[in-house]
């Protein structure tokens, strides 16, 4: 047996350190399930918590959260914000080296694709698919859409009681007294988008020329809209429009006959993920029938066709949707992020 | 007790240099607080330049270059100069008239008036545009809907979302800086110099245009250039009023190209440091205007000041000083307390509209603001131990030592005064993302960039207490035997412990309500008191907002208050504190 010099040990122990890590990492992934069916409940438990980054609104991500926490008793902490601050914060921690998160959803299609294409997601047979229209999943399945989210135009029911703007045509007619939302990261940009995409850039070049005022969030223009500060909006979230009407706020809304663009939300766990069994299990949930309950229940469609729509909402059957071709939206962004800026002006994010 | 440690045993022995009869314990404490320091303000500067740079990719200086030929990029550096040039004559024209009636006239309420310019310097400026979003919102506004009444009015004569909006909101915040340096200027311009000018004939007028004027001209200029330097790196308002006006400047444009997708490092990065390039022109220029005040009131006997009587002119001047605190603290601060106390904000405040609901949500039930608020109270506490910490030990090396390189520690402590929030945190971001000090996703990351951010207020008021204690005390307790890290403990800590709570409730103060460096660092879990108030306002609940907002205010000022009482009247001065942003 040769003898065993200092400097062997050193180097045998240093090839053994990454060899380790790698096998370790090896055996992290191979033991992630990758079907309902491995989903082990025993080391879900022990996992603990499922870090979720999300862009729905607070209010319907508590709903959904809730009654997981108490049948599991594993903890889903979140952090929430505009899909662009979602889809940024993901990139940010993969560009560290760092991923904190397990699962993500954002409304924004093109985001959860860059997501994919880094390779930072992962397949998943969720027991939901089924249950989802092929357009509305990923072939290999690595992302699920989880929700639609439709615009609408909303209105101020004092200012528009007989005579509400009924297209987005008549919009234009409204100077003065519009309001939309954009943030200064790109969020609100693909619906708008997508109807330059069907419509014309005209009708959005009209838009803008009504001097719409701008805020940074869905949320916003619907209290802007109730407290009359404008009159009607270019609401990208119906489901905030839904609620508002729900709670008897003066506004009510319609969607538009030419035709309503649509966005597509989606969903997919992190290959990176340290706590593949507990999110596994929070993914079925989320996209299981009870889940996608709440959701619709928080005022959103569901992308599940054995539920119904919010009551009082109109089938998706019945609408006119307008859609994008996200994979060409991806790399077309920074160019329709600068062309809307300079139709509207301010900060579009590119 | 007092027996010398074995360190102390192989030190050299004699009446040296504290510092050279050091021993272990010394060099340990010491080293520690240097290499703390430059691993959270040194550190991060490397990265930011590095960043620019196109560092750990390739060198390029295609970053820079986008800087100018960008439009997105160069309109915002344009926005961010007009911004800083009218927040710099407004508080001119706010501050000074404010100083001359508080400090030289027979005005009453003098006393009011001062209280409440320091109220609205402390006043956090995001939620001062809060306050005037539900003041001069164009249509659904208070004063604009008063207005549209009173005058008959078709449209809405004011519109918040505006430049001239965003210069109102910030000047109403930074004219206090104009208002501080010129009230102490003229409190030591000499009445002699008045009256001779009088006896010589000279109109009231003339003496204050001649006398007056001329000898406070540098402090005004000095704080007029401060509170433009102030108002360029005031992520809250600019990005709360500038958004809806479509008006982007350079910190809000920073935090676009971080939080976008995909993040724009290099960008971010240089056009970070344009920022710390105006700050730095600005900082500069108004050192040496400052400097030049010296010579002109430096005087070796006590200055006697007099009150210019004013007849009936003062409640003219009454009505323009209450004019200007009105707007900058009253009405702000009681629209905020309004319409946290209202069921529905846009509804008068009638009993029928009263509720404490607002209250309840934001300190227990919403789960937000529940835990920024507890987020705060833990990160300002670390914040403001270990940066008081830290600053007694560069403080130390400073006052009781001879180590070289103990200016540049001091340099190095000091430098963060300068540098915008969002500057520290793109920095902070990029050197704590990586290994070997990956944080980035923690609560830790926000406890560094608070310690970065606010070290120099307790530096400089650690500095000045060790100052105040004379170095022969410790010397006698080394001398009878006490080892150095005894007479640290037992005499110099004791004596100077007064002065290190202050520097403890300096970091604490604005650590609490910072916003511009947290929006940027944050995650899920982490969120601050002043995060909750951003993101609840976009999700737009804003009476448990404004609930959020009151209490803030109501923690900052009373802690502010025990400040002043700690170290004596006329301590909330501009350069007594650092407003919280």
């Amino acid at each position: 047996m040769p003898r065993l010099s200092r400097r062997t040990v050193l180097g045998g122990l240093a090839a053994t350190a990454p060899a380790t890590l790698i096998t370790s990492r090896a055996l992290g992934q191979s033991d992630a399930p990758s079907s309902p069916a491995e989903i082990d409940l025993a080391k879900a438990k022990i996992e603990g918590k499922v870090v979720l980054y999300t862009s729905l609104d607070i209010k319907i991500v508590d709903a959904v959260i809730k009654p997981f926490k108490e049948k599991h008793g594993i903890d889903v902490q979140y952090y929430r914000g505009g899909s662009n601050d979602v889809t940024s914060k993901v990139l940010a921690e993969a560009d560290a080296g760092r991923l904190l998160v397990d699962m993500v959803d954002a409304s924004d299609l093109a985001a959860i694709l860059l997501m994919k294409e880094r390779g930072l997601l992962k397949p998943f047979k969720s027991q939901s698919v089924p249950a989802v229209a092929p357009g509305l999943r990923d072939a290999d399945l690595t992302w699920t859409a989880d929700r639609l989210t439709q615009a609408v135009i909303q209105f101020n029911t004092k200012e528009f009681g007989a005579k509400p703007p009924a297209s987005w045509k008549d919009l234009t007619a409204l100077s003065g007294r519009t309001v939309f939302f954009s943030s200064p990261n790109g969020d609100g940009a693909p619906r708008i988008y997508t109807l330059a995409k069907h419509l014309g850039w005209d009708l959005v070049k009209g838009l803008a020329a009504t001097k719409p005022l701008r805020v940074q969030t869905p949320q916003l223009v619907t209290q802007v809209l109730e407290r009359g500060e404008r009159g009607a909006g270019f609401l990208q979230n119906d489901n905030i429009a839904w609620r508002s009407k729900l709670e008897g706020k003066p506004t009510d809304y319609v969607f538009p006959a030419e035709g309503v663009p649509t966005e597509i939300g989606a969903c997919g766990l992190l290959k990176a993920s340290t706590r593949p069994h507990a999110a596994a299990l929070f993914y079925e949930w989320w996209m299981g029938k009870e889940g996608q309950d709440l959701l619709v229940a928080g005022g959103k469609y569901s992308s599940r066709s054995d539920i119904d729509p919010p009551t009082g909402m109109t089938p998706l059957a019945k609408l006119k949707l307008l859609t994008l071709d996200y994979t060409e939206f991806k790399r077309d962004r920074p160019k329709v992020l600068d062309q809307l800026a300079a139709i509207f002006g301010g900060e579009w994010g590119n | 007790m007092a027996f010398a440690t074995p360190a102390d045993a192989t030190a050299p022995r004699g009446l040296a240099a504290p510092w050279r009869r050091a021993g272990a314990s010394q060099s340990v404490v010491l080293g520690l607080a240097i290499a703390l320091l430059f691993v959270i303000v040194a550190y991060p500067m490397l990265w930011l330049v590095l960043a620019a740079f196109g560092i750990p990719g390739p060198p390029t200086v295609e970053h820079l270059a986008r800087v100018a030929t960008r439009a997105q990029n160069f309109d915002s550096l344009v926005n961010t100069l007009q911004l800083a040039f009218g927040t710099g004559l407004l508080s001119i024209a706010f501050g000074v008239p404010l100083a001359w009636a508080t400090a030289r006239s027979d005005m009453p309420l003098r006393r009011s008036v001062h209280a409440l310019v320091a109220l609205s310097y402390i006043t956090p400026p995001y939620l001062t545009a809060l306050a005037y979003i539900i003041l001069l919102g164009p249509d659904a506004g208070h004063f604009n809907r008063l207005l549209r009444w009173l005058l008959g009015l078709e449209g809405a004569p004011f519109n918040i979302f505006s430049m001239g909006g965003v210069i109102f909101v910030i000047g109403v915040h930074v004219f206090a800086f104009t208002y501080f340096l010129t009230y102490t200027a003229l409190q030591s311009v000499d009445a002699s110099l008045e009256e001779s000018a009088q006896v010589l004939g000279a109109g009231r007028w003339t003496v204050i245009r001649r006398i007056n004027l001329p000898l406070v001209a540098p402090a005004i200029t000095g704080g007029a250039l401060l509170g433009a330097v102030d108002s360029l790196a005031l992520f809250g308002p600019q990005a709360i009023l500038g958004t809806p006006a479509r008006i982007v400047f350079l910190p809000t444009r920073i935090y676009a190209t971080i939080s976008g997708y995909p993040p724009r490092w290099g960008e971010a990065a240089a056009l970070s440091l344009v920022l710390v390039l105006l700050t730095v022109l600005g900082l500069a220029i108004q050192r040496g205007y400052l400097e030049r005040r010296s010579y002109i009131t430096v005087g070796g006997r006590g200055v006697r000041t007099g009150r210019t009587r004013l007849g009936a002119w003062r409640w003219v001047l009454l009505a323009f000083c209450g004019t200007v605190v009105f707007f900058s603290a009253v009405a702000p601060i009681s629209v905020l307390a309004i319409t946290s106390l209202s069921k529905n904000w846009i509804e008068p405040p009638t009993l029928a509209n009263l509720t404490l609901a607002h209250f309840q949500a934001a300190l227990f039930t919403d789960q937000i603001a529940a835990r920024g608020i507890a987020n705060s109270f833990r990160l300002a506490t670390g914040a403001a131990l270990i940066a008081v910490s830290l600053s007694a030990a560069i403080a130390y090396l400073d006052v009781r030592t001879t180590l070289k390189g103990r200016r540049l520690l001091d340099y190095l402590a000091i430098l963060p005064l300068g540098l915008p929030g969002t500057v520290i945190a793109v920095g902070i971001l990029l050197a704590f993302i990586r290994p070997p000090f990956s944080i980035y996703g923690t609560i830790w990351i926000l406890l560094v960039a608070y310690v970065a951010r606010f070290i120099p207020l307790a530096t400089r008021s650690a500095n000045a207490t060790f100052r105040q204690i004379d170095p022969s005390l410790e010397e006698a307790a080394r001398i009878t035997g006490a080892s150095w890290l005894t007479a640290i403990r037992r005499i110099l800590l004791p004596l100077s412990r007064p002065g290190l709570f202050v520097a403890f409730l300096l970091v604490f103060i604005p650590a609490f309500g910072e916003l511009s460096a947290t929006i940027l660092l944050y995650t899920g879990g982490t969120e601050t008191i002043a995060i909750a108030i951003y993101r609840l306002n976009d999700l737009g609940q804003l009476e448990v907002v404004s609930a959020l907002a009151v209490f803030t205010v109501g923690v900052i000022l009373a802690l502010s208050l025990l400040v002043s009482l700690l170290s004596g009247p006329g301590a909330v001065a501009a350069d007594a504190q650092a407003p919280v942003r």
